[in-house]
Order: structure tokens, then sequence, then C-alpha cells
């Protein structure tokens, strides 16, 4: 089986973000970079489809260099070669450009599944996955938990996950695009031995020319969407923050909600 | 009828989805504010009670497409039901729910009208006439101000609990307009085999007076012992956020959030959760919230009534101690 694995670089979970000037941006000098979460998980499938099922598994990202340390990881961690996406072209792009991108690198017949993550934890579109299956022409489950492979149809059946606690087993025939959701299967973590073979493995880079793709038809001008400016959130509470040492703040917690709400 | 506002209803069992209505309402606001017509679209077989009780309920003429292979929800069917629709009414916007379902359909949808999907709004404003939505980005820390750009319609899904529910019933007389839509078989790849309850839950929190939660920053199953001894020491219901069941550190039937349990206890401590939107719709009704996170800027503490940015490893021990010689 020859899968696809699509991987977006997010700022670590924990960071504080700075605003620019006009607030059309944050600032990411003092920002650590990762690779989102649910994309991890979905490289973890691919892996062991691969395992199971033979074949290769590709790891894509588009973004500027420094998404070569979630490609780096991601070959460390078992992927067989990694696809950088890489041109100003493609920068603030909308779901539909970055899909439109990597349409074009899949080229004809390369690939029978690609999986990604179901959202981004920094711009949160959750789009990428079902906008790319139509740029495609190929079906499409997202939020999926759990996927089977039947070689004899050539086909999967996937276990996706509805709101509270309702799930659903659909069927759908390869290629096909799936957006893996997290909790699947724990993420394995690279070895030193493979992060000694990464070095030795195929590493591309394609830009909007090699790709044959012309600026207009992907990145900022391309967008449906228009960003205008990131505000911090207002708070929807009065919130009192509860100062001091770790034992002083518990009993001013706990008598407040002892004598003052009266819960315990 | 060019240019109107369509709401797209998400329904399962006969029954209207909560945050359709809470589209409805926001629908029904718009139409006033932009002197825009509104309706309701639905897509589905044999939902025609459906359709006439929430036009008399809704006062909005409401649209039924169906066709053979609508009985149960399938993306693909769905957009191209959607889609033909869009094409001959050309709305001025369309609105939903960003529901799960939302999230498997409506990104293809726009990608098959070309347009673009503004996802999980929470507020919007109305600037020379154009509508500039807002939606939460960097895990709920930033808000981030978008608006449509080129030909309407945009789709806009609104984030569940964020605009009020048209809950009033308008007794109007149904309006209910039935199209059928033409969908070739070849076209529906994805096929449903069945839909699965979760074993019924022995973990019911929705009863629960006060519930302590874990989340990622309790850092393994061993640690998370804090949090049960807690709970323990409160006489408290136990629950956690997403990684904590993704991790295996406590069954899935804890999870609170959009994929898990939603609850109201009086109560709701919680500890090491940094406050993803999924977690948040499952626990924001809660009487008093009282989050303890070593990151102040943990959008947990947007929802809080009380704040310690501390050490869970170094505060939660101090609150057990406490709780257990309060209960002695």
């Amino acid at each position: 089986m020859r899968i696809l694995t699509c991987l977006k670089q997010v700022p670590e979970r924990d960071s504080r973000y700075k605003l620019n000037q006009d607030g059309s941006g944050i600032l990411e000098e003092d920002l650590v970079f990762e690779t989102n979460e649910s994309d991890l998980y979905a490289l973890e499938e691919s892996l062991r489809l691969r395992e199971a099922f033979g074949g290769e598994v590709a790891a894509l990202s588009l973004g500027p260099d420094r998404v070569s340390k979630v490609l780096r990881n991601a070959l460390a961690m078992g992927a067989d070669r990694a696809i950088h996406l890489k041109d100003e072209a493609f920068e603030r792009g909308d779901a539909r450009g970055t899909a439109q991108a990597i349409a074009a690198a899949i080229g004809p017949d390369a690939f029978d599944l690609v999986l990604t993550g179901v959202q981004s934890e920094d711009m949160a579109y959750a789009q990428t996955g079902a906008v790319l299956a139509q740029v495609l022409g190929w079906p499409c489950a997202t939020i999926v938990m759990e996927i089977a492979y039947e070689a004899e149809t050539r086909g999967i059946q996937v276990k996706r996950e509805l709101e509270s606690n309702v799930f659903e087993r659909v069927e759908l025939p390869l290629p096909a695009v799936l957006t893996i959701q997290s909790g699947s299967h724990p993420i394995r973590y690279a070895t030193l031995r493979g992060i000694m073979q990464a070095k030795k493995k195929e590493y591309r880079v394609l830009t909007a020319k090699d790709l044959g793709l012309s600026p207009e038809t992907v990145g900022e001008v391309a967008a449906k969407v228009r960003h205008h400016r990131l505000l911090v959130p207002e708070k929807k509470k009065q919130t009192v923050m509860i100062e001091g040492g770790a034992e002083d703040a518990a009993r001013t917690l706990m008598d407040k909600l002892v004598n003052e709400i009266g819960v315990i | 009828m060019e240019g109107r506002i369509i709401i797209l209803g998400e329904h399962r069992e006969g029954r209207l989805k909560k945050t359709s209505w809470e589209a409805i309402g926001l629908g029904r606001k718009l139409s006033a504010e932009l002197g825009k017509e509104v309706c309701l679209a639905l897509v589905g077989s044999e939902i025609d009670g459906l359709a006439r009780e929430v036009s008399g309920r809704s006062g909005l003429e409401v649209v039924v497409l169906s066709n053979d292979y609508c009985r149960h929800y399938t993306p693909e069917a769905y957009c191209e039901a959607l889609a033909e629709f869009a094409g001959t009414e050309h709305p001025y916007l369309v609105l939903l729910g960003h529901t799960y379902q939302t999230m498997d359909f409506a990104p293809r949808l726009a990608a098959m009208l070309d347009r673009g999907l503004i996802p999980n709004c929470v507020d919007y404003r109305c600037e020379a006439g154009q509508l500039v939505w807002v939606r939460q980005v960097f895990n709920g820390k930033l808000n981030l101000e978008v608006s449509p750009k080129g030909e309407p319609p945009c789709l806009v899904s609104l984030q569940q609990g964020a605009f009020p529910a048209s809950e009033e019933d308008l007794g109007a007389p149904p309006q209910v307009v039935r199209r059928r839509i033409g969908v070739a078989e070849g076209a529906l790849r994805r096929k449903l085999l069945e839909v699965m309850e979760a074993v019924q839950t022995r973990v019911d929190l929705s009863q629960a007076e006060i519930i302590v939660a874990g989340g990622r920053g309790l850092g393994s199953k061993e640690k998370f012992q804090l949090i049960l001894d807690l709970a323990e020491a409160l006489g408290a219901g136990v629950g956690a956020s997403r990684p904590v069941t993704d991790g295996g550190w406590l069954p899935k039937e804890h999870q609170i959030g959009s994929s898990g349990q939603t609850v109201t206890p009086r109560l709701y401590i919680a500890c090491g959760i940094s406050g993803a939107i999924q977690h948040l719709v499952g626990m924001s009704n809660s009487g008093c919230i009282v989050a303890i996170n070593k990151d102040p800027y943990a959008p947990i503490f947007q929802v809080a009534d009380y704040g310690i940015v501390g050490d869970v490893f170094q505060v939660v021990p101090k609150l057990i101690e406490i709780a257990r010689e309060i209960r002695s």
C-alpha cells in the first residue's frame, strides 16, 4: 500500500503569543515549532498499515525551511521519503490552495491513501483533508479512529467518531483520503537507529514551478477568505486569581469553596 | 429569490439538533440586520413531519432536499444535494452548526462550490455591509477575524453554544418546499455500514455535584492517581480531557467534551487542563469552575471562576490534605 501522510508544523502547545504591530500575525522569533498532534497520529496509522501490508509511506509538509524538522522527525519515525513543498507562493493560503499544491505533488496514480490529522492546532480550519479529496476526486472519511484494509476488494472500512460517544463504521474504495483523530494508537518515538537512517532517506523539495502551479492558484491570492487581525480573547467571566504559594493558594481556594460558594 | 441566507439544519432521529436552532437564531437576526430573506434546508427522506414542525416553530420556509440515497447521512449524497440546491438558489450566506457532520461534508461542499468555509465561529460584526466573523485559533489562545473573499455565498459554521438558540414557538403556518435532487449512484462511494452507540457507559457524570477533572498536565497514568485521590477526598466524580483517555490513563467513558459527556456540576475542578474548545463545550456551563494550570495563558482561565496559576503536583496534594481535614 502506498500512503502519503500530510503533516503540518504548528507552534508548541504551551506557546505564549506576541502579536505583530498591526495585529495581522504573530511574531515567530520566540516560538518553538512542533508537528501537529493529530498529524502524528496519522503518521502512526500510516506506518502500521505499511507494516501490515507492505508498500511505502511518504511524508509531506508545506511551509518554510523550519518544517524540515517535521519531515526529519517523520523519516526518523519510519517514513520512507519526504516531500517538502516550499515556496513563498504557498504561504498564507487557505485549505483549497494547500490542497491544490498537495494534489499537484501527488500526481497520477502515485498513492492509494492519503492520511492527515483531523485539524491543525494553530488555525483549526479542519478542512485540508476533505478539500484535498474533492480536488483529487477521491472519497473521504474524516475523524477516523480505526482503519481496516481488505486486500481482496481493495477497499477499507473505517470507524469514525461522531459526537457524544457515538461511532459509525463506513466503507470506501481506494484511493481515498482519511483524516485521523487523536488517540487511535500511541505515537511511536523516533529511535536513535531511526534518526541515523533518516539521514540517508530521500528528501525532495518542490516549488510551485516544479509542480506546474501558477502563484495565483495557491497561497494568499487564491484564498477564499481574508484574515483581518488577531485579538486576545476577552474573558467570559470575572476570574478570581488566587495568588501565593501552593499551600496558601490551596487554603484560600478551599475556604472560598466551603464558605462563599458552599459547594463543599 | 436570490441572495437568501440558507441555514443547513442537522437532524437525528426526527429531531433538529440544538446547534441548528442556534443557527436559526442567528440567521433570523442577520436577516433583520442585512435585509435578506432566510430559509432552512434539510437533507433527508421521510422528514416532512420534522420540516413542518420546524417551520411552524421558527416561522421559516423549510426546503426539504431528498433523493433515494439520503435516508442516512453520507457526505457525497449531502454534497451533491446541497451543491445542486446552492447552484439554483445563489444564496448570500450558508450557515450551519459546527458539528462532526459539518466537519465531514462542509469543506467538500465549499470546494465543490469554489467558495470559502469559515468554521467554528464564536462571534461576528457587520462592517460596511460586510460580515466579519470571529473564530478561535492557536488552541483558543487568540481570536482571528475573518471575512469571505470573492462571490457569495460563503459557508459559515457556528461553534456549539456560542449563539443563543431560537427557542420561541411562533406557531406559524408551516411552509415546506420539497425538492427532489438527482444523485447518480456512482457518485456515492462511501457507504454507511453501522452506527454504534458506545457501550452503555458505567460512568455517568451528568448527576455529579462535584467533578474533579485532569488533563495532559498530569503527564502519566501513574501521576493521574492524584486526581483520583482528590475526587475521593471531595466525594466527587472523575472527569478527563481527551489526552488522558487517548493516552489510556483513564477509560474513554470519563472523557468530557464534544466527543464524550457534557456535564453541569455545581463545582468543576480542572487540573492540568489547558481548555481546548472541544473540552470547554462539555463543561463550561458548570456552576463554579476552578482551574489549576501552570500556563497563565491557558484558555481554561477564560471560563474559570477561580484560577490558580501553579503546579498541579504542588497544589493538588494540599487540596487533598485540606479536604480530608474538613471531612474528618
